[in-house]
């Protein structure tokens, strides 16, 4: 069996990183660079570096930016963020990375099913960003969470699915950053319907909490705070589980 | 000067040299800094039996001061062997400190994995604050381009202001160092000014910087000093001057029981001091810095002089390959190309001295708080 991958996921917002909470207040986290060159020393699976307020401020991705991260990162870089054409995947791919993110545009399944045509359908992602209603039911958000997907979170991830990505980030705002745990129901839910791999994210706060969501569903899972926050202060500081403390929860 | 003295570059007691311009020899050749070492060590350590009756008089008055409080001092953290080993001794004596750490951007894993153990396993509580990077590598750049070798000051001001200001924040009443004056009793100022000096970190700002406001820049001047120290009453206490306190013996302790992991070179925690003191200030400045602290070492009777000068002779990087990665990496965080970084090394080297300073004002307040730490007035 392919060893469960676990990524760290950093946000971009101008020249460094910040950390959301629940999508809204932030946490100033440095400079991207060194988090990576952190990151690389700890031997880290994949990461995944997300421009996360390119598409709502209608801007491209950052391509020099994204290079300088790049040519940093040892590991696979997944990178996603203000990615609309094809042009742009082109561009991002172009910089280093071995990933694109496509998120805000894709309810447009032709992007996605062109992107996988020309690039292989493993190295197009899809995320998609998910909030609960008043009565409970998952609705997907674009844009940063500010914005509702007309279409049902049922239809749309199926469209993804059949539309050729090769996975599926799966991303709770409700639960972001709370670090109590993953939307165990909202994994099982959507990997009952799909083949395609689950990375879950968006409440993980320890270890344990990676092995509820791979037991719901998840092929992978991803964090944002865990990895860079300590103890009850929320405290900076970069880190990641030794291979031995992955090894020993997830087999 | 007389031709005698002119002749000899090299102290017969440390290793201290040339390097350092403002150094004196006496009439037996023995340099300033071990004249200055015999006459403070005394005032500033306490040894024997009197070290365990002072010691445990300083930590019942910081318990005291804690009473009912979550916390009853603040320690700076870095994952330096320093740092670590004051958290280590002060939860075995039953303190409950709040760990302090300045993230600059320049942090190696060691470093954060180092601080990460520690913590864990000695049960500590951590807060961080992270500087804006575009400010400060602004900052550290403007002393790249002041070329003075004051480039380590932007973070040496920037912790120290930083722990008072949480420690004023907070109602904590003590700060407990990991400065000891066994094994860093020296201070160079030609080789390093300004830890203290807000006046001349901002002229280098203003005539080098890019214009950024210094207000995320953790920063104090005398006046917040004189505030923090005689209105607020916080009181630093360098605790490893209240032991016999030895690096190599302090480090085997901490691989053994923290799995603390050494990085090879003093202040190599971080990726920046290990480059600035390792390639820019032996290269552009001449100054190699383990030569003032094998000296200390030498005077703390840690290291022979045979054993000091034999060290002297390494390279100072770890290594060439690491050497080629920090560079690199360098150029990087700070944008600079290859050109652009080798004309910073080649422009002609300056001093303090050339710009805005409180340099006559530190003396003073130095030899005040030596007064104050000979009466027993000050803490050590």
């Amino acid at each position: 069996m392919l060893k469960t991958r676990v990524i760290p996921v950093l946000s971009l917002k101008g020249s460094g990183i910040i950390k959301t909470h629940k999508f809204k207040t932030q946490t100033y986290l440095g400079d991207p660079l060194n988090a990576v060159k952190i990151f690389n020393e700890k031997e880290v699976d994949e990461l995944v570096i997300l421009d996360i307020f390119a598409s709502k401020e209608n801007r491209e991705p950052n391509y020099s930016k994204i290079k300088n991260i790049a040519t940093e990162c040892f590991m696979p870089l997944a990178y996603g963020g203000g990615i609309k054409t094809i042009e742009h995947i082109k561009k991002v791919f172009d910089q280093g990375v071995e990933k694109v993110i496509i998120n805000s545009a894709s309810t447009n399944y032709q992007l996605i099913t062109n992107a996988a045509k020309i690039y292989g359908t493993q190295s197009i992602v899809v995320s998609v960003d998910i909030k609960k209603n008043i009565w409970g039911s998952h609705e997907a958000y674009t844009f940063s969470g500010t914005k509702k997907n007309k279409i049902s979170l049922d239809s749309h991830i199926q469209n993804i699915a059949k539309a050729g990505a090769g996975e599926l980030i799966l991303q709770s705002i409700d639960n972001d950053s709370v670090m109590k745990g993953f939307d165990l129901k909202l994994i099982e839910k959507v990997s009952n319907q799909l083949e395609i791999p689950i990375v879950a994210l968006g409440g993980a706060g320890e270890l344990n909490h990676f092995k509820e969501a791979i037991s719901h569903g998840a092929s992978a899972v991803a964090a944002g705070s865990m990895f860079v926050f300590k103890g009850k202060h929320r405290a900076v500081l970069i880190n990641y589980p030794t291979q031995k403390d992955l090894k020993n929860i997830l087999n | 000067m007389n031709l005698e003295e002119n002749k000899q570059n090299i102290c017969s007691r440390c290793v201290m040299d040339g390097s350092d311009p403002e150094i004196t020899y006496n009439s037996q050749g023995v340099c300033n800094h071990c004249e200055r070492y015999d006459s403070l060590v005394q005032t500033r350590t306490f040894s024997g039996d009197v070290a365990k009756t002072e010691l445990s008089k300083v930590i019942a008055s910081i318990k005291a001061s804690g009473k009912n409080k979550e916390y009853d001092c603040i320690i700076g953290v870095s994952g330096g062997v320093d740092s670590t080993y004051v958290a280590y001794r002060i939860k075995e004596m039953g303190l409950n400190p709040l760990a302090i750490h300045f993230d600059n951007g320049w942090n190696s894993e060691l470093a954060v994995s180092n601080i990460e153990k520690t913590l864990d396993k000695l049960d500590i509580d951590l807060h961080t604050y992270v500087i804006d990077w575009d400010v400060f590598s602004d900052l550290q750049k403007a002393f790249l381009n002041a070329s003075t070798p004051d480039g380590e000051i932007p973070t040496d001001h920037a912790i120290n202001a930083l722990l008072f200001k949480e420690a004023s924040k907070r109602g904590i009443k003590y700060i407990i160092s990991g400065m000891n004056f066994a094994t860093e009793s020296m201070a160079v100022r030609m080789w390093s000014y300004g830890h203290s000096d807000w006046t001349y970190i901002k002229d280098v700002y203003k005539k080098f910087g890019n214009g950024q406001s210094l207000k995320p820049y953790p920063h104090f001047s005398f006046f917040d000093l004189f505030n923090w120290t005689f209105l607020k009453r916080i009181k630093v206490v360098s605790i490893l001057n209240y032991m016999d306190y030895n690096k190599d013996e302090a480090m085997e302790v901490l691989k053994n029981e923290l799995d603390w992991v050494y990085y090879g070179g003093k202040h190599y925690e971080s990726v920046y001091t290990r480059f600035y003191q390792g390639y820019i200030l032996p290269k552009k400045f001449n100054i190699d810095k383990r030569r003032g602290h094998v000296s200390d070492l030498i005077r703390a009777g840690q290291l022979t002089r045979k054993e000091a000068l034999k060290e002297l002779e390494k390279e100072t990087y770890p290594s060439a390959e690491m050497l080629n990665h920090d560079m690199d990496f360098v150029h990087k965080k700070f944008d600079y190309t290859e050109k652009e970084f080798n004309q910073i090394m080649k422009q002609p080297t300056k001093s303090f001295l050339e710009f805005k300073n409180k340099a006559s004002k530190v003396d003073k307040i130095k030899l005040v708080l030596n007064f104050l730490r000979k009466k027993g007035i000050l803490s050590k």
